[in-house]
């Protein structure tokens, strides 16, 4: 190195090594970020929809559920007001949704809602903590089956609000302490539905 | 020729100086692409720091109509794009249908969203704390309820 480069060495090692180092910085972060389970404590709502028809449709949504609980009560449309949701005269076919809520989580385990019928078959049950329901349509050529799977704590949560609403962002938060479990599961002759929570930030089929 | 060399050097590193502090927070980037009819290009590529910056040279009288305007959903999107910077690599959505496609995720602190249909694609990139900066001096202005 000659006395007239040798002022220009600092600059030239530190503009260098700034240059060097960034791309290094940036692949550190990408790897440590790429693998499949999220940081300890993240739980992942997934939603899948895949469609065998013409169009081959799929859906896939994941969400951290900690975002959804945050998010939530920013929200002010129609119902859903501060993470709430008004059921206050809302007309599931003449069926008080709170009420059948509130009879299930004061109730024992055991099969509340039977019926078979030539079209179809509904249960509705309380197992292992769990409120099950289940419906098998028969009328479609590849019979459809739909089960759906939420854990008591959650309709308590849900139930947490005033009489005419149910605790959205309440249901959320209760269900981030479950485990892994899948909610909502749905098999008919074009479509595969599953709605199910984890610890991953990717949709594994 | 030392002088000039040292001169050289000093606009150098201004630019490099500055490019970074410019470029800091990453790039704004829009690329609409249409391969249809008179197939019109459109790419923007902005620093992402200059932004919230512009904004401040924008009239305030327009400021505070984009902030009513805005108002109502504009919380919102404070609210998702402060939530979304804790998730930096993460697949939020994808759907396909026939030959559309759209895609919604974040990658190294950005939102990318691309969306493909025939004749068109459309890739929008921008960092998080760029649309959480920018969503909170709106949500500010906006008129108080």
């Amino acid at each position: 190195m000659t006395t007239r480069t040798r002022p220009l060495f600092p600059v030239t090692a530190f503009l260098a090594a700034a240059f060097l180092y960034a791309p290094l910085g940036i692949q550190a972060q990408t790897s440590s970020t790429q693998s499949g389970t999220s940081a300890y404590g993240e739980r992942w709502l997934h939603v899948r929809v895949i469609s065998t028809n013409s169009r081959g449709e799929t859906v896939r949504v994941n969400v951290p559920l900690e975002l959804a609980e945050k998010v939530l009560p920013a929200i002010d449309h129609d119902r859903l007001h501060k993470g709430k949701v008004r059921i206050g005269g809302m007309d599931c076919d003449g069926v008080d949704v709170r009420t059948i809520f509130e009879a299930v989580r004061n109730s024992r385990d055991g099969e509340f809602v039977t019926v078979e019928s030539k079209d179809q078959d509904v249960s509705v049950a309380k197992k292992d903590g769990q409120l099950l329901v289940h419906v098998h349509d028969k009328n479609k050529p590849k019979h459809s089956q739909v089960e759906v799977k939420v854990p008591m704590k959650v309709v308590e949560a849900l139930l947490s609000g005033s009489k005419d609403e149910l605790d959205i962002a309440a249901g959320l938060h209760a269900l981030a302490g479950q485990g892994d479990v899948e909610l909502v599961s749905v098999k008919d002759d074009e479509n595969t539905i599953r709605v199910w929570l984890d610890s991953k930030n990717v949709t594994t089929d | 020729m030392v002088l000039l060399a040292k001169m050289a050097l000093g606009f150098g590193a201004t630019v490099v100086l500055a490019g970074a502090y410019t470029f800091r927070e990453g790039l704004l980037r829009v690329d609409v692409d249409e391969t249809r009819g008179r197939g019109q290009h459109v790419h923007v590529w902005l620093p992402a720091a200059a932004i919230p910056m512009a904004m401040h040279f924008v009239p305030r009288g327009q400021m505070l109509r984009a902030g009513e305007q805005s108002a109502k959903f504009m919380p919102l999107v404070h609210a998702v794009a402060k939530e979304l910077q804790k998730y930096p690599e993460a697949d939020l959505v994808e759907v396909h249908d026939g030959p559309q496609y759209v895609h919604i995720r974040t990658h190294n602190g950005n939102l990318l969203i691309d969306a493909e249909e025939p004749g068109q694609t459309v890739h929008v990139s921008c960092p998080l704390a760029t649309i959480d900066d920018v969503s909170r001096e709106l949500a500010a202005l906006a008129p108080a309820s």
